[in-house]
């Protein structure tokens, strides 16, 4: 099937951009080489039909695919096949498991939180911890959140949570939900502890006062 | 009348404030006229040029014996020799630029220290002022 | 910002002079073409040569070392609405460019002087003893020193600097 051009003409007959530039911008050299296939034996292009009536011949030739009623005047241009496909979001580097984010949107906007992990959906696992300034295990998109510097080392938590996790469920699984929340919230307030202010830090929402400017900032 | 104590003369050492160059130390070689001196800044990287007074600040650090239109190896030996850098970071106007810069590099977890702290000094200034005040 | 240049031009060879005389000229311009453009001007002036029958051999700019602040004397002549006018002017600039530059300014901001109705005539460094007017006297004293009294601090760079404030500036 033909697509719309990629190379447009000069005057009739000049191309814009030469042969090696086409080549290149196919960049079939890139390709692999694939192996030819054996040749398959081809199929019959006519069929030989029987007739009825006495002066047909008794036998037609006939094209086996019959050709079609209707011709389009000039190629019509075809879009190019979108060979995109939707992958996870790459975690920014300022990201780490164990760093404090600052959430910026939602119903937990300027809440600091501690990041646990990504899941395969591409959003952040995050949680307050929930003791703390009662954020819970929760999903946040990378796009509203601040990266600070501070990092807290993360112990081993929130392994088997997942994106299904977080799906709808029933009213007997809420008590999974308490139970993962507990175990996560205490791992992570024993290493919390230990730094001095960090408790009091994640508790306190986040604020711009008078001169300051995020752009000019450090986190 | 109260006696200026940073003049334009040369040999004063000025920080630059603004363009290029702004927060580097350099030294007034020659004045050229009311607005503007020739400065040189031989051992922080600033070329010897004309600059207008608008963009710079006078410091209480003056370079002693340094000839008017000195050259710059004069210049850089006459800074070596007085150590100005050491000089200039005691006096009060370096040390509020330092902290203005440790101030602006702080973290988000360094600016709540910071408030935490403010708060505790107020908490014991208060407390005091409020005694001071009940015994009046 | 003007360009001290130098530039080389002659009568174009004929029959009956096949090896015309070369005149060299160094005058301030923005550029080398407004250069050559001056240099016809006042070639024509003073010798039966014009742009027509002449051509440039050569312009070169001029540089100096911007080292040391000295004194420049410029001689000019000036037309300006009622006549024509000579004048002596003193600078204090880093080099001779500079010198004329300001000149130019000078001279558009007190008498509203066009470029083209200017004719430098000599620019000459001058010695300390030979300046004449006193505000430059007062600059080449030995012992200069004086205050800034009246101070409006400036931010860092001009995006951070704002134009219109609500308060006015604390100048001391």
């Amino acid at each position: 099937m033909a697509h719309s051009p990629r190379n447009s003409f000069l005057k009739p007959g000049i191309a814009r951009k030469s042969r090696s530039k086409t080549f290149g911008l196919h960049a079939l050299y890139k390709k692999n080489k694939a192996a030819i296939a054996a040749a398959k034996p081809e199929a019959p292009k006519t069929i030989t039909k029987t007739v009825g009536g006495a002066k047909n011949g008794n036998t037609r030739v006939v094209p086996a695919v019959k050709a079609p009623r209707f011709y389009p005047a000039e190629d019509a241009p075809v879009p190019k096949v979108n060979r995109k496909t939707v992958g996870t979001a790459t975690l920014r580097k300022s990201i780490t498991p164990g760093t404090v984010l600052i959430i910026l949107a939602g119903r937990f906007r300027g809440k600091r939180v501690v990041f646990l992990k990504q899941l395969s959906s591409g959003l952040l696992l995050v949680t307050g911890p929930y003791k703390v300034n009662g954020v819970p295990l929760r999903r946040v998109n990378q796009a509203y959140v601040v990266a600070t510097s501070t990092k807290i080392e993360l112990p081993a938590v929130a392994e088997n949570i997942d994106d299904a996790f977080f799906q709808k469920k029933a009213e007997k699984k809420d008590a999974e939900r308490v139970a993962a929340q507990k175990d996560v919230d205490d791992k992570i307030l024993a290493v919390v502890k230990k730094t001095p202010l960090l408790k009091a830090y994640l508790n306190a929402k986040f604020t711009l006062t008078k001169g300051q400017t995020v752009h000019n900032m450090k986190f | 009348m109260v006696e200026f104590k940073k003049i334009v003369e040369v040999g004063r050492v000025v920080m630059i404030t603004y363009g290029p160059d702004a927060g580097k130390l350099a030294v007034i070689v020659d004045i050229i006229d009311h607005a503007r001196a020739l400065i040189d800044g031989p051992t922080t990287n600033v070329a010897r040029q004309a600059m207008s007074f608008k963009r710079l600040n006078l410091t209480a650090v003056k370079v002693a014996n340094l000839p008017r239109g000195a050259s710059s190896p004069v210049v850089a030996k006459r800074l070596a020799d007085q150590k100005i850098s050491e000089v200039f970071a005691k006096t009060t106007y370096a040390k509020k630029l330092a902290a203005r810069a440790a101030r602006a590099n702080l973290t988000d977890f360094g600016r709540f220290k910071l408030m935490i702290a403010k708060k505790q000094r107020r908490n014991v200034i208060n407390r005091e002022f409020a005694k001071l005040k009940k015994q009046n | 910002m003007l360009h001290e240049y130098q530039v080389v031009g002659r009568k174009l060879p004929s029959e009956k002079d096949a090896n015309p005389r070369l005149f060299r000229m160094r005058l301030f311009a923005p550029n080398p073409v407004i250069a050559k453009s001056r240099f016809w001007y006042f070639l024509k002036k003073v010798n039966k040569v014009k742009k027509m029958s002449g051509e440039i051999v050569n312009v070169s700019e001029i540089f100096e070392k911007k080292n040391q602040v000295k004194t420049f004397g410029i001689w000019l002549r000036y037309d300006s609405r009622s006549g024509t006018h000579n004048m002596y002017k003193e600078y204090r600039q880093l080099s001779r460019a500079d010198a004329v530059t300001n000149c130019y300014q000078d001279m558009a901001a007190r008498h509203r002087v066009r470029f083209g109705s200017v004719q430098i005539i000599r620019v000459a460094e001058v010695k300390a003893a030979d300046v004449r007017r006193p505000y430059v006297k007062q600059l080449i004293q030995n012992d200069l020193s004086f205050p800034l009294p009246h101070r409006i601090t400036v931010k860092e760079s001009k995006k951070n600097n704002s134009t219109f404030v609500a308060k006015r500036p604390n100048t001391f």
